[in-house]
């Protein structure tokens, strides 16, 4: 909401240090987003005396016009010299004051103003017509001064147009401060001081009987509580004068014409909504009556709004009819509260006027804009809710300025049909539980002085009970806890002392889960990865890309109102958020990437509201994890890297029967054939891991090689265990022996450890894989040799060097004959 | 037999062993004195050889000389073992600017970071962290939290909405029961029904507005909202916990402000700026020449809202606040593009 000082001053004292001001405001509830100087903008712009008027050598229409604009042009003897400025326009003779645009001088609408030569002719500076000032929309010729203006005086200076404009945020709960009267009255009530509409209008002349000539009825209160309408005949419309143009300018409106203004005017000054309707476009009836219907608009009606689009109705939006018209139902003329229609429209030929000052429901009225997508000064207002008690009043003060700026005569009486008046609640304020609520002593006195200063009446009913009347203009006080917010605005926050609430038996503890995924954090971090955080949307073609399908019935959740075509859906996977991620980087110039999610994925089902949200973690790496240093070769990341990383996080979170089970390309074709397990611990599938395939990275603009991984969040946490068990340290010295077994290629690492554990038994303390290697010349095609470290120990006792030979011959044996290699002889 | 001049032979070997000048070299001496054919050795090795009347004093004199070369011996070995390993260390000595070899680890996420010390400021007056869904219903998003029927917010403009597969059909054209969050506040509404009070919670998480991304706006944020709901609870409560935790994160010269503002789901509600760390308040472009800084949200739980999950209000009474994290960041460290958050560029993560 805009508010101009300059007017808000007409209306209740302004204290004069606006910076304290605006920071009062603040602090009880109506947040200054900026000061703006006005008047401003026309620096530059001086009175000019036209000295002579002549013909242009070359042209018909335009003017050769020398203007005195006292100290701004010297010349060479330092002496005022006058401007030689070419002239379009015709309105004007020589003699006249005007307000000229020194050459540099920026008008309002953007253009600077430059030495320039028009048809040959040297022209230095513009005489300006009102709309290029911002002042109006004239301009048809340039905007004549009155004789006195003191040449060379400022233009804003003289016409008294500087100003200073505060745009407030109005919170959605006060209608009333959307005008320029209810703020007026919010300043009063914080200063304590008193405040008034502004000037009072002179009774306009009366003709006629308006109830002869309109007739109003509403169809359905609950859209329209009280609708009024005033006849003001025989206007003549033409610009508004300057003193209205520049109001409704500096509330941030165009100045149309002395009628439309009116309506912009009358609706800033009061918050009253007004719509003009053409009088002469509505049907009369055979008793010369306009009937005025308010009722819901038909199914797929259709209505030409006057901006000219035509718009496709649903019964939810309230519409103004002409019932009079041919149609059965009426003709529609205005879209009630958002916007009036192109047929009835006031024009520069309209003589008579039917203005409307009614209240809408804030429901439909707000629908109507979501629905249309159409926002108007007027809709903003009934969304809040207009005060349906002062239709007629300020109904009426509008007709009166339009008889005062248009001429003519408003019919005799009031259209008034007032279906629903809304019934005012009379709360009860306890002051002992507003103290209580608020923590602070605030005095009886003190509330009731603030309350009745906003419009409340009161009455006390002892023992520091009130009853409270709320005004007709505050909808948004129907509670006692209404009227503490009030009190408490008012009377200051600041006021305030702050505490903190008691803490017996209060302790902030964490959930088991969260303690883990504390420790899943640092794990990732520990092992080099960074934290990122993607897009939780997705496109459809992000999964087809990966080749990744979802079960059976698991289909993604779509957006209804998407912003672009690249997030329609949300993720059911984190890896392409992070490949992107890894192609951001690649492509400026950071190869290395270690990157880790934790985020959630979703889907859903038919017959599903809400969808299924699964908490993943993901990560990727690509590059190597160091740099070649002065003393280190840099290694790229493979498949190990990444399961290293999973290694000790399973070891971190106490994750027990930890596996990698191969997948083939069928079942993760989004990973390179080969480079590809599943995680699991026992029977519980983790999630997966791999290289990505060379053609899924790229899909992303990622460059291979890319390890990957993505686990469910929920099955990791369910796997870990709290802790892992104490296991004494070894008291007897462990025996080490090492085996090269040469094995058929596709024998996996983890058979042979498992051959060789189950051979071992308990005395077999670990089992290392040391070394892998393959020669097809020394070791033949398709074999490779595997070399194990097995370390044999006891606990109670050192084993003699003869049961370590015997145990680990047997072991050889086993792992033999379980797969078919043989110890490769050193 | 030939006299062996003891004395001699001790001087001979205690000047050896002085001009020794490496362990090696000592130990060339040791074995040419004491060795199995070193000189002193032989003398004893000749013993029987020597009359039985000056064997008991030839073998004292022999004893003391060996002695004392071992003696000799030995300090000399320490001695040059010293050295030798004074002069290995210097060869070894390093370039200590070098850079250092490390395993790098990783970095924690800026918002992450800041979600977790906020959140470990308010665990330390007995908040509890509780999580919501992110795909929530209109009811717990805006219905339950007092948020009017048509309240713009509402809109397909500014709330992401998603297919209701349940067949339930919504009032405005195109808007559905289902929506993306737009804020941590129905996480509030879920506790109240489930939990009873006391109730002191934290519930971090993600929100979803339907902004397009530009430097200040991302359509996903993070927001971390608070509820207290007890006995007694009174907005000197609500400003004595907002404060202690501004000077906490923010730091305690830094002071705080309350504005009077409106929220559907508290009342009285107030917006909370906290003095601008780089004018100290007195104004600057980075806070607009208020010298405050919006950070947060907050207000007394509204009756309403204790309605919908059958709260007594004669009996408990409560505060809420919710902030965003991402506007802390921006406070915090001047992070000039919201976008850099959702990037996952390792330059800028690596600075957290």
């Amino acid at each position: 909401m805009k508010v101009s000082l300059k007017w808000l001053k007409t209306m209740v004292e302004v204290p004069s240090d606006l910076a304290a001001f605006a920071r009062r405001l603040d602090l009880t509830g109506t947040a200054v987003d900026e000061v703006l100087q006005t008047g401003a903008v026309l620096e530059g712009v001086v009175v000019g005396h036209i000295l002579t008027r002549e013909r242009h050598p070359n042209a018909d229409t335009l003017w050769l016009t020398t203007v005195d604009v006292g100290p701004h042009n010297l010349g060479e003897d330092g002496r005022p010299e006058p401007l030689q400025i070419v002239c379009g326009a015709q309105n004007f003779v020589a003699g006249n004051k005007v307000p000229v645009a020194l050459t540099g001088t920026t008008l309002p609408d953007g253009t600077t103003i430059k030495k320039s030569k028009l048809r040959g002719v040297e022209s230095r500076g513009m005489n300006c017509s009102a709309r290029e000032l911002g002042l109006g929309d004239e301009h048809e010729g340039i905007l004549l001064l009155p004789e006195d203006a003191p040449v060379g005086a400022a233009v804003s200076d003289y016409l008294g147009i500087s100003d200073t404009v505060f745009d407030l945020e109005i919170t959605p709960n006060r209608p009333d401060c959307m005008s320029m009267f209810g703020v007026a009255r919010e300043i009063a009530a914080v200063y304590d001081t008193t405040f008034e509409l502004g000037r009072e209008l002179p009774e306009p002349p009366v003709e006629g009987e308006a109830k002869d000539l309109v007739r109003v009825s509403i169809d359905e209160p609950s859209r329209c509580p009280r609708y009024t309408a005033h006849l003001i005949r025989g206007v003549k419309i033409g610009p508004s004068p300057l003193w209205l143009a520049e109001r409704v300018t500096a509330a941030g409106t165009r100045s149309i014409n002395n009628i439309v203004d009116v309506t912009n005017y009358i609706m800033y000054e009061t918050g009253q909504p007004l719509h003009a309707f053409d009088f002469d476009t509505l049907t009369r009836d055979e008793e010369g009556r306009v009937s005025i219907v308010v009722r819901a608009a038909g199914a797929d009606e259709q209505f030409t709004t006057l901006d000219e689009i035509e718009r496709r109705l649903t019964p939810d939006v309230t519409v103004i009819v002409d019932g009079n018209a041919a149609a059965a139902a009426g003709v529609t003329v205005a879209l009630a509260g958002v916007m009036g229609g192109l047929a009835s429209e006031v024009t520069e030929n309209t003589v008579n006027i039917l203005l409307e000052s009614a209240a809408f429901d804030p429901g439909h009225t707000s629908r109507t804009s979501r629905n249309l997508k159409l926002f108007s000064e007027s809709s903003s207002r009934f969304e809040r809710g207009v005060d349906d008690a002062s239709c007629e009043t300020f109904g009426a003060r509008a007709a009166a300025l339009m008889v005062e700026v248009g001429g003519g005569s408003v019919a005799e009486g009031v259209l008034d049909c007032y279906p629903a008046p809304r019934e005012i609640p009379v709360l009860s304020l306890s002051m002992p539980r507003l103290r209580s609520l608020i923590g602070a002593e605030i005095p009886d006195e003190d509330a009731v002085g603030i309350l009745r200063r906003l419009g409340c009446t009161l009455e006390s009913l002892g023992g520091g009970s009130y009853q409270v009347t709320p005004p007709s203009f505050r909808p948004d006080l129907e509670r006692e806890i209404d009227l503490y917010e009030e009190v408490l605005r008012i009377w200051g926050m600041e006021r305030v002392e702050p505490k903190l609430p008691r803490g017996e038996g209060r302790i902030g503890s964490r959930t088991p889960e969260q303690l883990k995924l504390d420790k899943l954090g640092f794990a990732l971090r520990a092992s080099g990865l960074n934290e990122t955080m993607t897009y939780a949307f997705a496109s459809r073609e992000d999964t087809a890309l990966l080749g990744m399908r979802a079960a059976e019935g698991r289909e993604p959740v779509e957006l209804i109102n998407p912003i672009n075509s690249e997030q329609t859906e949300l993720r059911q996977t984190i890896l392409p958020g992070l490949l992107r991620s890894v192609a951001y980087n690649q492509n400026h110039g950071v190869p290395h990437v270690q990157l880790y999610e934790i985020g959630g994925v979703f889907n859903t089902s038919e017959g599903r509201k809400q969808p299924r949200e699964t908490q993943r973690l993901a990560g990727v790496l690509t590059g190597s994890w160091n740099q070649q240093g002065w003393n280190e070769e840099a290694r790229g990341v493979d498949f190990f890297d990444a399961k290293g990383v999973l290694e000790n996080l399973a070891r971190e979170l106490c994750i027990p029967r930890l596996r990698f089970v191969t997948l083939t390309a069928d079942e993760a074709p989004w990973l390179a054939r080969g480079q590809a397990a599943e995680l699991r611990s026992g029977s519980a599938v983790l999630g997966w891991l791999g290289t990505v395939h060379p053609r899924s990275a790229a899909a992303f603009g990622a460059a291979s090689p890319v390890v990957a991984f993505e686990l469910d969040v929920a099955q990791l946490l369910r796997a870990a265990a709290d802790a892992r068990e104490f296991e004494p340290v070894p008291l007897y010295p462990a025996v080490t022996l090492d085996l090269a077994l040469v094995v058929d290629g596709c024998v996996p690492a983890e058979k042979l450890v498992q051959v060789a554990r189950s051979a071992g038994g308990a005395l077999l303390a670990d089992v290392r894989v040391f070394d892998v290697f393959v020669d097809a010349d020394k070791l033949g095609a398709g074999r490779k040799s595997v070399a194990l470290a097995l370390s044999y120990r006891s606990p109670e006792r050192t084993l003699t060097s003869e049961e370590v030979e015997k145990l680990h011959s047997r072991v050889v044996r086993k792992l033999e004959g379980a797969t078919g290699g043989a110890v490769r002889s050193t | 037999m030939q006299t062996v001049d003891i004395p001699a032979l001790q001087d001979a070997a205690l000047s050896a062993l002085a001009a020794a000048s490496s362990s090696k070299e000592l130990e060339q001496v040791r074995v040419a004195v004491l060795g199995k054919k070193g000189s002193l050795t032989q003398v004893l090795r000749g013993m029987g050889e020597v009359p039985k009347e000056q064997r008991a004093s030839l073998g004292a004199l022999v004893n003391v000389a060996r002695e004392t070369i071992e003696a000799a011996l030995a300090g000399r070995a320490a001695e040059l073992a010293e050295r030798e390993m004074e002069t290995a260390l210097q060869s070894e000595a390093v370039d200590v600017t070098l850079p250092g070899r490390t395993r790098t680890i990783g970095s924690e996420h800026l918002i992450s970071r800041l979600t977790r010390e906020i959140v470990e400021v308010f665990r330390g007056i007995g908040y509890r962290v509780v999580e919501g869904p992110e795909v929530e219903t209109e009811y717990y998003n805006f219905t339950a939290l007092n948020a009017p029927p048509d309240h713009p917010s509402r809109g397909l403009q500014d709330t992401f909405y998603v297919r209701d597969r349940s067949g339930t059909a919504s009032r405005v054209a195109g808007e559905s029961e289902v929506l993306l969050r737009s804020q941590t506040s129905p996480v509030q509404v879920r506790i109240m029904e489930e939990e009873a009070p006391p109730i002191y919670i934290l519930a971090p998480g993600r929100v979803y507005r339907r902004d397009v991304a530009d430097p200040s706006h991302l359509p996903q944020f993070t927001q971390i909202e608070g509820l207290v709901v007890d006995e007694g609870i009174s907005f000197a409560q609500l400003k004595g916990t907002l404060e202690y935790f501004c000077r906490e994160v923010f730091g305690p010269e830094r002071s705080t402000r309350f504005r009077p503002h409106f929220f559907p789901f508290t009342e009285p509600s107030a917006e909370v700026d906290v003095s601008c760390g780089i004018c100290g308040g007195a104004g600057c472009r980075f806070c607009g020449h208020t010298g405050w800084l919006e950070i947060l949200g907050c207000g007394m739980v509204d009756p309403n809202v204790f309605g919908f999950v059958n709260i007594d209000t004669t009996r408990y009474q409560g505060f809420a606040f919710g902030l965003g994290i991402e506007r802390i960041a921006c406070l915090k460290y001047d992070v000039p593009d919201l976008r850099m958050l959702l990037e996952g560029d390792m330059r800028f993560l690596r600075q957290f």
